[in-house]
């Protein structure tokens, strides 16, 4: 009887295996690639909220200080979104009829929370403290992106919060812009160039990727 | 105890043992003891109970049917995620960092006694308490109930509603109808208006059931408190003349002789004698010698250096017998020979430490013993130091008891009755409150569950638990303290006074009235009252000590107790993971293994080997107990050092109204308790039943196979030879891992074994603080309990009256850890600090990590034991601390959420973490201060210094496991003159 597979068979079966390999490795590419699109971290797509805020006009155009709303971001893992109280020292005073400004006055009123929609998520198990990066002197806007040029507010682009983007800068914290003096405080007070602070500086590195640092 | 047997050299001998040769020393139960085949063979399957659980029919059919439905249900799961929202203040409170928590002091009373607590708030939620450092009944630590305490406050099965005949009803029903009530009462001068309370210690509920009794003066208060203090007022009457209570200084005393007292757990100041033993048994100072006889273990006795196993109607003549070879004109009594030595030697110490003594009796015994006490120490000039005699802090000490509100109740002579948190239809069935309720037109029962006695009353209110109140309360020594609500009652409950205020018409707030009654005492600056918030105390506010003086003559005339002559008695005590029961709902305490029978879930009745011998029982068989025509079933629980002949009862089971988590758990040995509310059930008849019943016991969990694992000498062979403790053979230096990093903290826990008195705090509050979920009988019985810190139990020398040893077992954090050389993904390793680190989402759950464990502390979560779905658990979790799903190993952390806290507050200072600023939960709930943690590299901390001790040594270490967690080890001090076996 002649043979059924001819001995091209073999070379056909390795490439069908090499193919399908291929396949499977660019199915997981390509859904890498998609999961960080900003179809998928909804970076860039500014949030509904009950009242359009704008970063843009109270911070670029009036200077008010990150701080003046967002006023545990130096004391407790949460930044803090102001009270309605906060809103009112103002729009007490100025646009006190504005037909944007209802929620808020709705909520002085009645005592009723303003329910903003959340912009940044981080998952439940990483356990992120805002007062010392602050401290450290990480500028707000090295995660959230330039909040101070949005007219309303989104994830600030390019930033999706993945892991990787954490250990970027817990990996390399002299690569991320701060002040110096703040660097040096990181290094446990040994000037950026002097000899020691290279080696403090792992050391300390070696603390920041410790997994308890984020997840516990 | 025998000094010689289990003295200093007992670790040589271990060492022969492990070479080969026999000699059992430490032992764990009494089938290691015996080494019966099914101990073996449990101790060398792998999979302990695992293996066969899936042993039953599970078709192909059947594992596609819950494949697909998985699959389905996946896919739904995997549906988008909601918007989060997030809801700021409109007026944001005053004082509050959004994100960071607050800690306010309050008061947790047990029994109506006071003690201090500081409870933490995440975002206006309670979620952990801790004892209250200026309180002097806490001092900072606390007890397993305390700890438990916020389980029960967002516990669901408490009652939620206003109920009328167990219909739903409204509060302002009740009132109306309680206003209509005391019309007619208010007619006839209140004759048929009744009070019905425990303990009350509150100054403040005082004053307002004082008020009613005015405005209704033919209205009677009674009090039924199952664990009552009754027998040391009834006792002091006999010696002094005045009802006066007592407490103890044990820092000023060299020996102390305990009559079944358990001072580490029934006496209203436990915490703080806890605290003050420790003090006293650090082995390079002079030590405290103490001297138990007791019918049942309990927490002081496992610490005794003599311990007698003593039936409980035998105490009045060993009472006696010791009064009279102190000196004092007592009859002479007979007693057994083999108390001779114990006797001789507690009254030789006695006699010795003259002024640095004390005889301590527990409320157990009877009030002549107690008066004899009293007399015995005023005799040797304990009085005023060791122990202090003051009022009773007890509001209710001049309420009538239970019985008289029963007997006029089914006279038809009460018309009207308010229950403030009293169950005396479970706690006292034999008096038969049950059919007298039934004759009460108007009964109102206020709760915090709809228990048995709420089942029975006309009108229900639910009570505000004590983290939602208002109010005050008594510590043992007379202290006050406040109690201010942590949050809004969850559901709606009542505080004891808003629950009284128709009948004194006052309808206020609970806050007004209790500001104004103690502006009238010296709170009434706005600053006092905040400071006494603030600190958690009123200053200056204990009791005096009185100066009593026994009356000779009339205690001469005592009559001699008579001879035991039951052949078998029962005492019922309360339980040490429930108390009376009112803790019964608690699955934290339900799986807290209790201290001495190491069983879950389940009460037993306890009894001792040549006990279950004689009635020819064994473990987990149920025997019938009856006395006085009442009968219980209890299963059967051998407990070594039990005194023979006596039947060890428990209170707190066999709950028919207690809450889903009490339900079916345990027997109801309230049942046999006598109308007169005695605790010692005297003559018993016992017979073996049929049906056996199942124990989760936790003992023979996690074993570790024999080695020198607890390590103990006498004070004497300490002296002779300190190193004892160090291991013979040294462990191996050479290591698979690299070099340790260098510089940093080194994080590291030291364990003394002389400190710790088994309560348990520990494990509680690391249930606390680490959201572990409780597992259910059923899945202990597997073996699959999720505590991370548990507390090993051992015995030394005979089962009839062994040595108990304890010691506390969390993670030991090895330097050199063998578990993770095995885990193929990385999910637990090494930080630089030394922490041993569980990465949850790298875990796969190989569980190779548990099974290479040495120490036996990694748990596993076989199944979602978290409980999602309840509301009121999503609101109790620790914030800082993941909630483990399915298929996760989880391990104790070192806390690692306080590393950091502490870790930002000084990285934000630019300082170093102090010594002391990280406590871990069990170092703080623990009442003997016996765990301390720190950063053994810095040679001024505490750990550095405890780990530099002689007594210092790792578990295990000759494995070279190089663990981080290390004990000291235990020093007893028995008396050298005593010979051996007594």
């Amino acid at each position: 009887m002649a043979q059924l597979f001819p001995p091209s068979s073999n070379s056909i079966v390795k490439a069908a295996f090499a193919a399908g390999a291929l396949v499977l490795c660019l199915a997981v590419w390509v859904a890498y690639r998609v999961e960080r699109t900003t179809y998928f971290t909804k970076a860039g797509v500014a949030c509904e909220q009950p009242v359009p805020f704008s970063h843009k006009h109270h911070v670029s155009g009036l200077g008010i200080d990150c701080r003046y709303c967002h006023v545990s971001a130096e004391d407790s893992s949460f930044a803090g979104l102001p009270p309605t109280r906060t809103c009112m020292t103002c729009h007490s005073q100025v646009w006190t009829q504005a037909q944007m400004l209802a929620a808020v006055r709705r909520s002085a009123e009645t005592g009723q929370a303003i329910a903003w929609t959340r912009v940044d998520r981080l998952p439940d198990y990483v356990y992120f403290d805002h007062s010392i990066h602050v401290r450290k002197g990480v500028a707000c806007q090295t995660c959230h992106g330039r909040v101070q040029r949005m007219p309303l507010t989104w994830r600030g682009y390019p930033f999706p919060f993945h892991m990787k983007d954490c250990l970027a800068c817990h990996r390399h914290p002299e690569r991320f812009p701060r002040e110096d003096a703040e660097l040096a405080r990181l290094s446990r007070g040994f000037p950026p160039g002097e000899r020691g602070h290279a080696a403090a500086l792992a050391e300390h590195v070696r603390l920041l990727t410790d997994c308890y640092t984020c997840h516990r | 105890m025998s000094g010689q047997l289990h003295g200093g050299d007992s670790f040589r001998r271990f060492g022969r043992r492990l070479q080969g040769l026999t000699g059992r020393e430490f032992w764990r139960s009494l089938d290691e003891l015996a080494g019966s085949p099914e101990f073996l063979e449990a101790l060398h399957r792998e999979f302990p109970t695992h293996s066969g659980y899936w042993d039953a029919a599970f078709s192909r059919r059947d594992f596609l049917r819950l494949m697909g439905a998985s699959l389905a249900l996946g896919g739904l799961a995997a549906c988008g995620k909601p918007a989060g929202r997030i809801l700021p203040y409109a007026e944001d409170p005053e004082g509050m960092t959004q994100g960071a928590p607050l800690y306010f002091s309050t008061t947790l009373p047990r029994a109506g006694f006071a003690r201090g607590a500081v409870v933490k708030s995440a975002m206006g939620r309670p979620v952990k308490v801790e004892g209250n450092p200026r309180h002097p009944a806490s001092l900072g630590g606390t007890d397993v109930f305390m700890q438990a305490d916020i389980l029960g406050l967002y516990d669901p099965d408490r009652s939620q509603t206003v109920l009328e005949q167990g219909r739903i009803s409204t509060w302002g029903a009740y009132r109306a109808a309680l206003s209509r009530a005391l019309e007619a009462e208010a007619a006839a001068r209140g004759a048929g208006l009744r009070l019905l309370t425990g303990s009350v210690t509150s100054p403040f509920l005082g004053q307002a059931i004082a008020e009613v009794l005015r405005r209704y003066p033919q209205a009677r208060w009674h009090r039924f408190e199952p664990v009552s203090r009754e027998t040391v007022y009834a006792g002091h009457a006999l010696a002094f003349g005045r009802r006066l209570d007592r407490r103890f200084d044990l820092s000023q005393a060299d020996v102390v002789v305990g009559l079944d007292c358990d001072l580490f757990f029934e006496e209203p100041g436990s915490l703080v004698y806890a605290r003050q033993f420790a003090g006293r048994r650090k082995p390079q100072e002079r030590m405290l010698r103490a001297y138990a006889a007791e019918p049942s273990p309990t927490l002081f006795g496992s610490r005794a250096d003599h311990r007698l196993p003593a039936a409980a109607s035998l105490l009045p003549a060993l009472a006696y017998s010791l009064a009279r070879r102190c000196g004092l004109p007592v009859p002479a009594v007979d007693t057994p020979q083999s108390c001779e030595p114990w006797l001789s030697s507690a009254a030789a110490d006695l006699r010795r430490c003259r002024g640095r003594g004390l005889l301590v009796a527990g409320s157990l015994q009877p009030p002549q013993v107690h008066a004899l006490a009293a007399w015995l120490n005023e005799a040797l000039g304990n009085a005023e130091r060791a122990v202090i005699y003051l009022e009773p802090p007890e509001a209710s000490d001049s309420a009538a008891p239970l019985s008289e509100l029963v007997e006029e109740a089914s006279q038809g002579r009460v018309q009207t009755l308010l229950v403030l948190d009293a169950n005396p239809v479970y706690g006292l069935p034999a008096a038969d409150a049950a059919a007298a309720l039934g004759k009460i037109p108007f009964a109102a029962h206020l709760g915090l569950y709809q228990d048995e006695t709420a089942r029975l009353c006309r009108w229900h209110v639910p009570r505000a638990h004590a983290l939602e109140s208002w109010g005050d309360a008594l510590a043992f020594d007379g202290t006050a303290s406040l109690l201010q609500p942590l949050i809004a009652p969850l559901y709606n409950g009542r505080t004891d006074f808003e629950f009284l205020g128709p009948a004194i018409g006052r309808l206020d707030a609970s806050h007004d009235e209790l500001r104004r009654f103690w502006s009238g005492r010296g709170l009434s600056a706005q600053d006092a009252w905040d400071d006494a918030l603030r600190r958690g105390v009123v200053a200056a506010t204990a009791f005096p000590a009185q100066a009593p003086s026994a009356r000779r003559e009339r205690l001469e005339k005592l009559p001699p107790p008579e001879a035991a002559a039951a052949e078998l008695e029962a005492v019922l005590r309360p339980d040490l993971r429930l108390w009376d029961g009112r803790y019964a709902n608690s699955g934290w305490l339900q799986e807290f293994p209790d201290p001495v029978t190491r069983l879950t879930w389940d009460n037993a009745a306890w009894l001792a080997p040549s006990t279950a011998r004689r009635l020819g029982v064994e473990n987990e068989d149920v025997l019938e107990i009856s006395a006085g025509g009442r009968a219980v079933q209890a299963p059967v629980w051998i407990v070594p050092g039990q005194a023979p002949g006596v039947v060890g009862l428990t209170m707190g089971g066999g709950r028919s109204a207690g809450g889903r988590v009490a339900h079916g758990s345990g027997y109801w040995g309230e049942s046999l308790r006598p109308a007169s509310e005695a605790r010692l059930l005297g003559p018993v008849q016992a017979r073996k039943t049929e049906a056996s019943l199942r124990l989760a016991g936790v003992q023979g969990h996690q074993l570790m196979e024999g080695r020198p694992l607890v390590r103990f000498a006498t004070l004497s062979h300490y002296r002779k030879d300190p190193l004892f403790a160090k291991g013979e053979r040294p462990g191996p230096t050479e290591t698979l891992y690299g070099p340790l990093p260098q510089g940093g903290y080194a994080w590291g826990m030291s364990i003394d074994l002389n400190a710790c008195v088994a309560c348990g705090a520990c494990v509680v509050a690391c249930f606390a603080e680490n959201n572990s979920p409780v597992v259910g009988k059923e899945e202990v019985l597997r073996e699959r309990e999720m505590h991370w810190i548990r507390i090993d139990r051992y015995y030394a020398g005979s089962p009839d009256a062994p040595a108990i040893l304890s010691q506390p077992v969390p993670c030991m954090h090895c330097e050199d850890a063998p578990c993770e050389l095995v885990c193929p993904v990385g999910a637990t390793v090494h930080s630089d600090e030394g922490l041993n680190e569980m990465v949850y989402n790298r875990c796969v759950g190989t569980r190779y990590c548990s099974n290479n464990c040495p120490y036996k502390v990694r748990r596993f979560n076989f199944f979602d034991f978290a409980d999602r779905q309840e509301e009121a658990y999503k609101l109790m979790r620790n914030p800082d601390v993941s909630v483990r799903s399915r298929g996760v190993m989880e391990k104790c952390t070192y806390c690692v959420q306080r590393i950091q806290e502490a870790r930002l507050a000084a990285d934000k200072q630019n300082r170093l973490i102090g010594d002391g600023d990280i406590q871990t939960a069990c170092q703080q709930a623990c009442p003997a201060q016996a765990i301390v943690f720190g950063d053994k590299a810095d040679p001024r901390s505490r750990v550095a210094k405890l780990k530099a001790s002689p007594l210092d040594y790792g578990l295990l270490d000759d494995l070279g496991t190089r663990p981080r967690t290390t004990y000291l080890a235990r020093v007893d001090d028995p008396n050298p003159s005593l010979p051996e076996g007594a």
